[in-house]
């Protein structure tokens, strides 16, 4: 479809066509194509049903929170320093407001303290990381397991249910037809990703990310960057788990488990790298986010078993990194 | 003593170079022993703390308890070590390698395959993942810890789609092997020492260890003095896989039953043991002697845990915790050094 498009410029100035052939090879303009190709082949495999308005929203639904957590984390990774904590974070956001919820405090007050307790742990990540040079994938990988041990010893047996009205209101409301809790993602994706690319202050994450050493050089404060970037990251999670209550009414103990893998196999479909930082845009972590939604859908609906989907997801991964390789990443020798 | 079995596995020094730096030479073998000092020195506390609150935590069946859980953790971290060292960063597909290793073992037992037959079923098993892993590794010149992720996902989701649960036959000699006792301590625990001792031979004496140890502290270093880094790296795969394999078969003959997921806990502690005995990430450098005292100090945990009447899930806080310090420390050291 989109080799399609280019071929009717074949004509025209010759200039315009090399600019879009350049922006079909960029990181986003290869993930789009992919999106594209998934919708096609949606469409012929599950019929014209598959771009309704309903099934929209089921993908809609199910891709909206892991977004939010995704375009928070995405500063992470940008700034050069992986995450792999978020997913045992959003369970244990979670579960603190549900129990909290549940004993008689105050929502909004808990809220509070949920994100506080996510900016703690991105805090304690960031001091680890920053302040003693760790390897941020062995730091988080231990607070991954530190949190989920938590949430086991808070949440025995079956968790309390809560149901706040507000929080209900924003998490099943729809706008349009288009679920809020979308909007709400895909205005979060879009605002970050002019931060990254139009803002002083994006394009100073990108420069720790891609060299450290060039932008301390050039006068950035690289611990600086990674401590917001990691802030960042535990908020998003938090405020993640707080929305999964709203929408489950619950927090069970396993709740965002493996979230961290499906989130990062999905930013690294759509450009980013867990190994170095400097590259990716939140809009390719959309695309790569609808990708994985949409081959899910896709085989739920011909009801195949879903394991099927890792299966897909690793085999896209690892076409994923390799193209980017040949587009010029890093190999590894 | 024990040094001498198994010296730190650093690149071999020529008489010359040692003379001229001694100091910076000197420093591995140094930062090992402090490493293995440090570690039996909280592991001693942990045990005097426990045995304080619980006199009858020292009992053979605390013994018992701590050497069966240190087995497969131990061939496990041994084969994520290798990688390791030889600066592959990490192998997150190991959950894979030892339940699939263990699967088919089982379907070979249970289809009445000789016992040696089914071992070295479980072994090829193991090794043939690790050239899966290897070959996507060196041929796409990828980065090994996002292709592990990736066939780790994919490879459970592979298992899941092909059997439910597993279980080896009751009266099988591999099951008989796993219920019995050697000199008072589970019968899996002997192949453990033996892999790490085995290994740490190989690691300083084998022509294939040195390179690994090499290759892992500059690749390419190594390339100029003509290691070939693509042939090393497979067989470094190969050969960590076929130690998973073995972990795979041992993981078997213990365990009535298991399914896919079964390997899931394995990958944090393993990981942890390997970080917290001082092998860096960073490639290179590691000692197999202080592997060991790390695991049976991770092993040792739950069992307190359980001691101190405290729920099982605070294992994992206190594991999680303790790789985040130990990674810190290790950072803060590295930082120190390279100033």
């Amino acid at each position: 479809m989109t080799t399609a498009t280019a071929s009717v410029f074949q004509d025209g100035p010759s200039s315009t066509r090399s600019r879009i052939l350049e922006s079909l090879k960029g990181p986003v303009g290869s993930i789009g194509v992919t999106l594209a190709a998934t919708i096609v082949i949606g469409l012929v495999w599950a019929g014209p049903n598959f771009l309704s308005p309903s099934n929209i929203q089921i993908v809609g639904v199910s891709v909206a929170i892991p977004l939010i957590v995704a375009v928070m984390a995405s500063f992470a990774l940008l700034a050069g320093v992986v995450d792999l904590s978020i997913g045992s974070m959003v369970g244990f956001g979670a579960v603190i407001f549900n129990q909290l919820v549940a004993a008689g405090l105050n929502p909004w007050l808990v809220a509070g303290i949920t994100v506080v307790v996510g900016a703690v742990v991105g805090l304690v990540n960031a001091l680890v990381i920053v302040r003693f040079g760790a390897e941020p994938l062995a730091v988080t990988l231990g607070m991954l397991t530190l949190l989920r041990g938590l949430c086991q010893v808070i949440v025995v047996s079956a968790p309390p249910s809560t149901l706040i009205e507000p929080l209900y209101d924003v998490t099943q409301g729809a706008v349009l037809g288009v679920p809020t809790l979308l909007l709400i993602g895909i205005g979060l994706t879009f605002i970050a990703a002019g931060f990254v690319s139009k803002t002083r202050g994006g394009r100073k994450i990108q420069a720790v990310g891609g060299d450290p050493r060039a932008a301390a050089r050039a006068g950035i404060s690289v611990a600086k960057v990674r401590v917001l970037a990691l802030v960042a990251s535990g908020v998003g999670a938090a405020v993640g788990g707080i929305l999964y209550v709203g929408q489950l009414g619950s927090a069970s103990n396993l709740l965002g488990t493996g979230l961290e893998f499906q989130i990062y196999a999905a930013l690294m479909i759509g450009g980013y790298s867990i190994t170095r930082g400097g590259v990716g845009n939140p809009i390719g972590g959309l695309f790569g986010l609808l990708v994985v939604a949409g081959i899910t859908n896709i085989l739920n609906i011909n009801f195949f078993d879903p394991d099927y989907l890792d299966l897909i997801v690793a085999g896209i991964l690892i076409i994923a990194v390799l193209v980017d390789r040949l587009r010029g990443g890093d190999s590894f020798e | 003593m024990t040094t001498s079995l198994l010296p730190s596995t650093e690149p071999a020094t020529t008489p010359e170079r040692r003379s001229a730096r001694t100091r910076r030479s000197d420093a591995p073998a140094g930062t090992a022993a402090r490493d293995a000092l440090t570690i039996a020195g909280v592991w001693a506390l942990l045990i005097v703390v426990t045995a304080l609150v619980r006199p009858d935590f020292l009992s053979s069946q605390t013994l018992l308890a701590v050497t069966f859980t240190a087995s497969i953790t131990g061939i496990l971290a041994v084969a994520q070590s290798l990688i390791v060292i030889s600066g592959g960063l990490l192998d997150l597909s190991l959950p894979v390698s030892l339940v699939l290793s263990a699967f088919m073992t089982v379907t070979a037992v249970t289809a009445g395959a000789p016992t040696i037959v089914a071992i070295v079923v479980g072994i090829v098993t193991g090794a043939a993942w690790g050239s899966l892993n290897g070959l996507i590794v060196v041929f796409g010149k990828l980065n090994p810890i996002i292709v592990t992720l990736a066939t780790g996902f994919g490879g459970l989701a592979l298992m899941l789609l092909v059997f439910k649960s597993a279980q080896i036959p009751s009266g099988s000699e591999l099951r008989q092997f796993g219920l019995g006792r050697f000199l008072g301590l589970p019968n899996i625990f002997w192949p453990m020492i033996a892999i790490i001792v085995l290994a740490g031979l190989a690691l300083a004496y084998t022509r294939w260890g040195r390179r690994l140890v090499a290759v892992g502290g500059n690749a390419q270093a190594a390339k100029a003095r003509g290691i070939p880094l693509r042939r090393t790296r497979l067989s470094i795969f190969i050969g960590a896989g076929a130690v998973a394999g073995l972990a795979g078969v041992l993981f078997s003959t213990v365990n009535p039953s298991f399914t896919p997921n079964a390997g899931a806990g394995f990958q944090l502690i393993v990981i942890a043991a390997v970080i917290l005995a001082g092998v860096s990430l960073s490639g290179g450098k590691g000692n197999l002697l202080v592997l060991l005292l790390s695991v049976g100090f991770l092993a040792t945990i739950p069992t307190s845990i359980a001691f101190f009447g405290l729920a099982p899930a605070w294992a994992m806080v206190f594991q999680g915790a303790l790789l985040v310090i130990a990674v810190g420390i290790d950072g803060y050291r590295m930082k120190r050094s390279a100033r």
